[in-house]
């Protein structure tokens, strides 16, 4: 079977030669809910901007759904969907326009892109505030509408970095069973957390990102014998509580 | 390989969106500026001047105020479209998308092209207004209008990729476009210069591009045939071929 993301042997050196992501490989499979974990500067959102063309990767290679990401950008963007960590948006822009656009810029019709941003914006419970601008909203109402621009051309491939940060309890859990419902309907989703729970609740692969390099990978249960907290500071040269205990 | 129109579309439509929440901004402003050039110059200073090559001094100045207010048109969108979108970083929404470079660069010239004509549409209007318009050859002021425009907008694209803050943005045209743009020809003719000078207003491309509009407007012309067309069009293609390798290489635009 054709993975949803094969990244083989990916190395991103900015210009000023900092290594951000050094030779890193890795394989998800169709329909996997996918916890990319590692801290800060890891490479974990560098790897991502290689995938979705906001970096250019100085080597290896990424195929979605067998579709190389440079070779044929066209037909790998059209299948991945990308909600950043940050809000990469026209602040001054409507709600409403912010997801139309983006199924413009995918080459949606009028009419199709018209009925997907309005089913989005009710499903997030932003068809009230669909006329505002960004900036007028609340922070869960801007993640919202971040996360529907994502999905508005049903991307195969849904890459989340970060996407609860900032979001309130309620807010959180409804976006959770949301990506729940996605998954079961077919669509793989490559999530970063510094949430540990969400990770656990939702993932079911785990990669484990230090240095630009993956150091661990494997079903989530492989991580849970000690708790998922100690078996990623332990994999990212942390000091996990048990050794930490000891120590003392 | 296929176009995406929807994609392109979208950029112009987004652009458009983008300026009318400034109309003031972006047509009012030079819709006053050219008034006001058109009443000094037509009426307070024009009266008292002589003919020049046979026309009313209004009729010989409408075309370079016409000219400098499409450059200021073309170059102020693409530098504030290109530079916002990296300031702010929604270039990444065009960037995850299907869209090659081509198109990116095709839908923020159709923006610079759509501004500019509206621009000048409205100088015209004005123009016309004062009984000053004339229009000797229409798709000779269209060429004029839509070169000039794409040329400036692919410059303002350049510094808008390469500027990294306001001052930056400003810097062309404060010290290239306005000094060029007064002492190209828009309110004196060549032969109004002492031999010595006259190198300044021929060495510099503005004159070509005001000449060429006033050609097209009032048959006037001080440049050999040709030479202006020429020289415009070879400066469109080094800019375009420019801006192309910019994009390909992702410079200011992909990390």
């Amino acid at each position: 079977m054709t993975p949803a993301l094969q990244i083989s042997d990916l190395r991103k050196v900015y210009r000023r030669g900092n290594v951000a992501v050094d030779g890193l490989s890795l394989t998800i499979a169709p329909g996997d809910f996918f916890g990319f974990l590692g801290p800060n500067g890891a490479g974990k959102s560098t790897t991502i901007h290689c995938v979705t063309g906001i970096a250019t990767p100085t080597s290896g290679t990424i195929e979605i759904f067998g579709v190389d990401s440079v070779k044929q950008y066209r037909g790998a963007r059209r299948l991945i969907g990308l909600c950043p960590q940050e809000f990469n948006v026209d602040p001054f822009a409507t709600a409403r326009q912010i997801v139309e656009w983006m199924g413009g810029y995918f080459g949606l019709q009028a009419a199709e892109r018209s009925k997907r941003t309005t089913e989005l914006l009710e499903r997030f419970g932003l068809a009230e505030h669909q006329k505002k601008s960004f900036r007028e909203l609340s922070g869960g109402l801007k993640r919202r509408v971040i996360l529907a621009r994502a999905l508005v051309h049903n991307p195969r491939l849904l890459i989340l970095d970060e996407p609860t940060a900032g979001v309130d309890v309620e807010l959180r859990r409804d976006l959770w069973r949301y990506l729940q419902d996605l998954n079961a309907d077919g669509t793989t989703i490559l999530l970063t957390s510094h949430y540990l729970e969400e990770v656990e609740r939702l993932c079911r692969t785990i990669a484990i990102v230090s240095k630009g390099k993956i150091v661990r990978h494997g079903p989530k249960e492989e991580f849970l014998g000690a708790g998922l907290e100690n078996a990623y500071l332990s994999a990212t040269g942390a000091e996990p509580d048990h050794i930490a205990g000891a120590a003392a | 390989m296929m176009i995406n129109w929807v994609g392109l579309g979208t950029i112009v439509r987004r652009e458009w969106s983008r300026i009318m929440r400034v109309p003031i901004q972006a047509f009012v402003a030079p819709w006053i500026s050219a008034l006001l050039f058109i009443f000094i110059f037509g009426f307070v200073v024009g009266g008292r001047i002589r003919l020049i090559g046979g026309y009313h001094y209004i009729t010989f100045v409408l075309p370079g105020v016409l000219m400098i207010n499409v450059v200021n048109a073309a170059f102020l969108q693409s530098t504030s479209q290109i530079y916002f979108q990296r300031f702010l970083r929604y270039v990444e929404e065009t960037l995850v998308a299907p869209l090659s470079y081509v198109e990116m660069i095709l839908g923020s010239l159709s923006m610079v092209v759509l501004r500019s004509v509206v621009t000048a549409l409205g100088i015209l209007a004005i123009g016309a207004a004062f009984g000053a318009i004339s229009l000797q050859s229409l798709p000779e002021f269209l060429f004029w209008i839509v070169c000039v425009a794409v040329t400036f907008g692919l410059l303002g694209i350049i510094i808008g990729l390469w500027a990294n803050n306001f001052e930056q943005l400003t810097m062309l045209n404060v010290f290239f476009i306005t000094p060029f743009a007064m002492v190209g020809g828009a309110f004196f003719t060549v032969s109004m210069l002492p031999p010595w000078l006259r190198w300044l207003v021929y060495g510099n491309p503005f004159f070509y591009f005001i000449n060429g509009l006033r050609h097209s407007m009032i048959g006037f012309n001080e440049a050999p045939p040709y030479l202006g067309e020429a020289l415009s069009l070879a400066l469109c293609a080094i800019l375009a071929v420019w801006v192309w390798r910019l994009f390909s290489r992702g410079y200011g635009l992909r990390e």
